[in-house]
């Protein structure tokens, strides 16, 4: 989607597997993780959400309502006109819970309280509950494209005037139950290193989860971190060449030379397969612009684009690749950046970011 | 009665999460619902089901509800009158 007017992105909020909660920099050292899967570094909720609405939050709910809060706190911004949320999987935990008790008490004597939170807006209407904001609110379940949908409504509503401000995010827990059924489908590894997944190429990844929240507006400010040029989605493609070729013409739609392009972060994720497409990338570009990767750092989970965005608003923001391994992709100015990442090969998504 | 007392207020404690508390916190006359632990009506649902399953009782009608669970002490009141005969 070619926008119109400019969109700024104005703050951000997040909680990930890395320590990277309420921080605005200083992301040097990555967590480390052994396993199959990275999972949140959670703050202390209790300073942050009031405890009598702690008691009936999930933990993706926790997890959701304190990076969103802490957006809102690093903006000028008191209420947004909007909440926009994606998320693939939902509130597992209470699904789990709900179901669970359904079963165990052969279908009689439900307790409401997980039955009511398991419902996958339950992370939007609890922002919105606590923000008291009376607003747009939607939430979009698409998969590999939730959180990308969930942008995409906030780019179409500052677009066309109908909002100056919306707070977007992308949020997916992994738990237990959800990650070992998950691993039936063999899209992870075991006893896997995550900083060294990405150069032990293999089957499969590592399972990950996580919050990241955005404030995008419509108004120039000189708080504002980043701009979102542009987003664009790719949904099945024959061919991985297919997808080398739709990303070269996305840039040249934006009258940009790879050159021109400060970083260009992927979600390449350490199996074999799925990254074939990101080498065909790297390969045709090479020489012409340099790279930087995020699942080692948050596992792979649907609306982990979210935090590729997180990273790339990050190296604009600080100038420097947060939490990088390679020495190689730390020189040079960060102006323009371009994401691209794909779940599970069918759902592709390309966003373009630059310094405002 | 007292271990009555003292049993519902363990299960009360499990059953909303109510972490930050201890059955010794919360008196035998304490009002449960806003003014005193703060209790919603989403949490008077899970109180009728924590009837049913701990002590196999049913509220006969929903208008004894706000008189039933107004304590612990009338919770545990409530069900000793009714308790099932075994």
């Amino acid at each position: 989607m070619m926008m119109e007017n400019k969109v700024y992105i104005c703050s951000t909020g997040i909680i990930s597997p890395q320590a990277n909660f309420g921080k605005k920099e200083d992301f040097a050292l990555a967590s480390e993780y052994t396993g199959s899967s990275l999972h949140c570094i959670e703050p202390d909720y209790k300073s942050i959400l009031d405890p009598k609405l702690i008691r009936r939050m999930s933990r993706i709910i926790r997890m959701g309502a304190a990076a969103a809060l802490e957006c809102m706190v690093h903006s000028e911004v008191q209420q947004p006109d909007g909440i926009i949320t994606g998320t693939a999987y939902g509130c597992v935990e209470d699904t789990v819970s709900f179901l669970t008790k359904m079963v165990e008490n052969k279908e009689e004597l439900l307790t409401p309280t997980a039955f009511i939170q398991s419902t996958h807006n339950t992370v939007g209407s609890q922002i919105a509950l606590l923000l008291k904001c009376h607003q747009y609110n939607n939430t979009f379940v698409q998969r590999g494209f939730s959180f990308e949908h969930a942008l995409m409504d906030a780019l179409l509503l500052l677009n066309e005037n109908e909002a100056k401000t919306i707070l977007v995010g992308g949020i997916d827990e992994l738990n237990e139950t959800s990650e070992a059924i998950l691993k039936r489908f063999g899209l992870y590894r075991t006893n896997q290193n995550n900083l060294q997944l990405l150069t032990t190429s293999g089957k499969g990844s590592m399972a990950g989860e996580g919050a990241s929240f955005f404030l995008l507006s419509s108004e120039s400010s000189s708080g504002n971190i980043a701009c979102l040029d542009d987003l664009k989605m790719l949904f099945d493609p024959n061919e991985e060449t297919d997808v080398v070729q739709w990303i070269h013409y996305c840039l040249s739609e934006n009258n940009l030379t790879w050159e021109q392009i400060d970083l260009v972060i992927t979600g390449r994720n350490g199996n074999q397969q799925g990254d074939l497409i990101y080498d065909k990338l790297e390969f045709s570009i090479a020489k012409k612009t340099r790279f930087a990767y995020f699942k080692h750092l948050c596992g792979e989970y649907p609306t982990a684009s979210s935090f590729g965005m997180w990273m790339a608003v990050s190296s604009i923001r600080e100038n420097k690749i947060p939490f990088t391994v390679t020495s190689k992709t730390q020189s040079g100015t960060i102006r323009k950046v371009l994401l691209y990442n794909h779940d599970q090969n069918g759902h592709h998504s390309l966003m373009l970011f630059s310094a405002c | 009665m007292d271990k009555l007392m003292h049993d519902l207020k363990v299960q009360i404690i499990a059953q909303l999460n109510l972490q930050d508390l201890t059955p010794e916190d919360i008196g035998d006359d304490q009002p449960l619902f806003v003014e005193g632990l703060g209790l919603d009506s989403i949490d008077a649902l899970e109180l009728i089901v924590l009837l049913q399953q701990q002590y196999k009782i049913k509220l006969s009608s929903a208008e004894e509800g706000p008189k039933v669970f107004r304590s612990v002490k009338t919770i545990a009141e409530y069900i000793t009158e009714h308790k099932p005969k075994v």
